[in-house]
């Protein structure tokens, strides 16, 4: 009974031990979690809780056919925590010899380690050889801790000089910087979000919370096959080599609905290589170049007078052999003719016969159609510095305006306002604004409205004439076998500081196959210096390039069903 | 008996320790069983940003390898290929593909 007893009282007093451990316990914990709450919240929320900025991610580009034309990808930038200069020096010297940094760098990241600068960037956006190479570094126990590395998107561009101009790019922050990049920033960059990381003693991140949800960017299918894009390159580089030009344009539109299927330019650079490439390059001329556009114009002219029915195809103007006096102004043809039917003198470019039919259609009727075919304006392409070109208004013409405007002259036109004006023709008279962008995330743009700004008689007048130029008239030499193709040539001079110089602009336009107009096809070549007229430079340009479409876009077999004629 | 009637009772005393202590047990175990889910999905979140970065990346690589200007630089400088000449491409009618 009394060893019992004395059990019972050691279980007791341990019992009663138990419960006050346990009381500690739970008041330590009240104290701790109730009455010094903020206290301690405060202290564990500097120690464990980061806010984290996250950067959204640029949506990709893509072409028609779902190919990337741009994408962000993540990559590492290497910096210096420079805690200690002369071991952060140490530390740098050996980077700089195991990886390409420039002397410039050199010289400046040693002047910021000297200065005690506590963040210094080595090199950003580093290739994963450079990666590979600097994080098997072995650095002293003095320099650990310097090196570091931080993730950062890079922009790459898969198919290099490929339609730069139209993406444009972007800077070392990701900054849109040019073409469809700038133009639609907004919707490519997405929006910074930014979470609560708490994070272990170890600070290792264990939880994130989301403070604002990070909007990643949008991406973007253009309507630029790049395929196409290639090729019109190629031949425009190769061209502007040939004849020694300076430079040139080429804009390739899908007829029926103004899909921009290629826009070329050259001379071209590399989107990765923006930010060491001069503005001149830069700049897109198939949207930016003004340019008086010559013969071309006279597809315009002609559209005009028979719109209005000022004029019929078979009816005859004198040519007065190849000059002309207009005022005080005397205008000649290249090759001097007596009498011209209406087509003749488009089919073989007379401006004097084109001066005499713009006489007879009146400043006002042409103004108008000149309006209502989009000059002045921009055509509403969504790239960015699209020119509006110069149409100066009626009342300021002088009493030659009328007759040079007839055959181009006293206006300024971009290329992409001359496609626009050859793809009404092409499109059965419609006015049709071309676009570049085919969707957003997969959403399809909506398709512009057309608007009819020529009769199908005109249009059927219109294409025989366009027709004849290249089966027998200034543009033969962008005839093909097998498909028919029609178009208008133009060579103009180039204004130089507010005068007409001795360089020149060629020309071409046109769109195939006639039958069932697809593709309108428009070249423009800066000062060549070989040859210069637009059937000798521009023309050949149009055949190698059309040839290329007819094959990639397979035209001939279902656009000639009776025939079929095929490759 | 009437010793042992007289002594207080304490096992509601222990009972309720044990009952604190599985609490609190229960408390600690399931905190650091949801820290422990945290570690694994921040893990596994990290591993799916990794894998679509890592798509992207190849995505990258394939359009950079697809890319026609190094095709035709194989094509022509490795493989010896040459762009047919305008003469030796034929226009076939439909008369002729009938025969």
């Amino acid at each position: 009974m009394k060893s019992n007893h004395c059990e019972k009282k050691r279980t007791f007093r341990l019992s009663i031990f138990f419960l006050l451990w346990v009381l500690f316990i739970v008041f330590s914990l009240v104290r701790i979690q109730v009455f010094e709450y903020g206290k301690y919240s405060a202290k564990i929320r500097s120690q464990t809780v980061r806010i984290l900025n996250l950067h959204p991610k640029r949506g990709t580009i893509y072409d028609r056919n779902g190919d990337i034309l741009a994408i962000s990808i993540k990559t590492k930038s290497a910096f210096l925590s420079n805690k200690y200069p002369p071991a952060s020096l140490n530390a740098f010297n050996r980077v700089s010899r195991l990886i390409a940094i420039s002397d410039h760098q050199k010289i400046n990241v040693r002047k910021r380690i000297r200065s005690g600068e506590k963040f210094i960037w080595v090199k950003r956006k580093l290739t994963d050889g450079e990666f590979f190479t600097l994080s098997g570094l072995s650095l002293s126990e003095s320099e650990k801790g310097i090196l570091n590395f931080i993730d950062e998107y890079r922009r790459v561009y898969p198919q290099g000089r490929t339609a730069a101009h139209v993406l444009g790019g972007v800077g070392i922050d990701e900054q849109a910087l040019n073409g469809i990049e700038f133009g639609f920033d907004k919707t490519i960059r997405g929006m910074g979000g930014k979470v609560k990381a708490l994070m272990d003693a170890r600070r290792k991140i264990f939880q994130l919370k989301t403070i604002e949800d990070p909007v990643p960017g949008k991406s973007i299918y253009l309507t630029i096959d790049s395929a196409l894009q290639f090729f019109c390159q190629c031949e425009l580089d190769k061209a502007v080599r040939q004849l020694g030009a300076k430079g040139g344009a080429v804009i390739v539109m899908d007829c029926r609905d103004g899909s921009i299927l290629a826009m070329a330019n050259c001379p071209g650079y590399s989107p990765e290589e923006i930010a060491g490439t001069s503005p001149a390059v830069l700049k897109n001329k198939a949207i930016a170049f003004l340019y008086d556009p010559g013969s071309t114009f006279k597809l315009v002219l002609a559209s005009a007078a028979l719109e209005n029915g000022v004029c019929r195809p078979e009816q005859e103007f004198n040519c007065f052999n190849g000059v002309f006096q207009v005022r005080d102004r005397t205008i000649y043809d290249v090759h001097p003719y007596d009498r011209l039917s209406f087509a003749d003198i488009i089919v073989h470019s007379s401006n004097i016969g084109a001066a005499q039919i713009g006489e007879k259609l009146g400043a006002k009727r042409y103004y108008d159609v000149i309006r209502r075919f989009g000059f002045g304006t921009q055509t509403g392409i969504e790239l960015p510095g699209e020119e509006y070109g110069i149409l100066n208004p009626m009342k300021s013409w002088s009493d030659v305006s009328l007759a040079f405007l007839s055959f181009g002259y006293e206006i300024s036109v971009t290329p992409i306002q001359m496609a626009k004006a050859f793809n009404v023709i092409a499109s059965g008279g419609f006015s049709i604004e071309p676009r570049i962008l085919k969707s957003v995330d997969r959403t399809s743009m909506p398709i512009r409205d057309k608007v009819r700004i020529l009769s199908p008689d005109t249009v059927n007048q219109m294409v025989p004439i366009l027709c004849e130029v290249v089966e027998k008239g200034t543009g033969k030499k962008a005839k093909i076998d097998g498909l028919r193709i029609a178009g208008k040539t133009g060579t103009t001079q180039k204004v130089k500081q507010g005068k007409y110089s001795s360089d020149h602009i060629s020309s071409f336009g046109g769109f195939f196959p006639v039958e069932s107009p697809r593709v309108t096809l428009f070249i423009m070549i800066d000062e060549p210096a070989v040859v210069y007229y637009g059937g000798d430079a521009a023309a050949p340009l149009f055949k190698s390039i059309a040839e290329k479409i007819v094959v990639s876009l397979n035209l001939f077999l279902p656009s000639f069903p009776g025939t079929g004629v095929g490759i | 008996m009437m010793n042992s009637d007289r002594t207080p009772s304490y096992r509601p005393l222990i009972f309720v320790g044990l009952l604190l202590f599985a609490a609190l047990f229960i408390y600690s175990s399931l905190n650091l069983k949801n820290i422990d889910y945290g570690y694994k999905k921040q893990d596994l979140l990290q591993h799916e940003r990794d894998l679509r970065e890592e798509i992207d990346r190849l995505q990258a690589e394939k359009s950079k390898l697809l890319n026609l200007e190094r095709v035709e630089r194989i094509a022509i400088d490795k493989l010896g290929f040459q762009y047919p000449d305008s003469t030796q491409i034929i226009p076939i009618t439909e008369a002729g593909r009938e025969k």
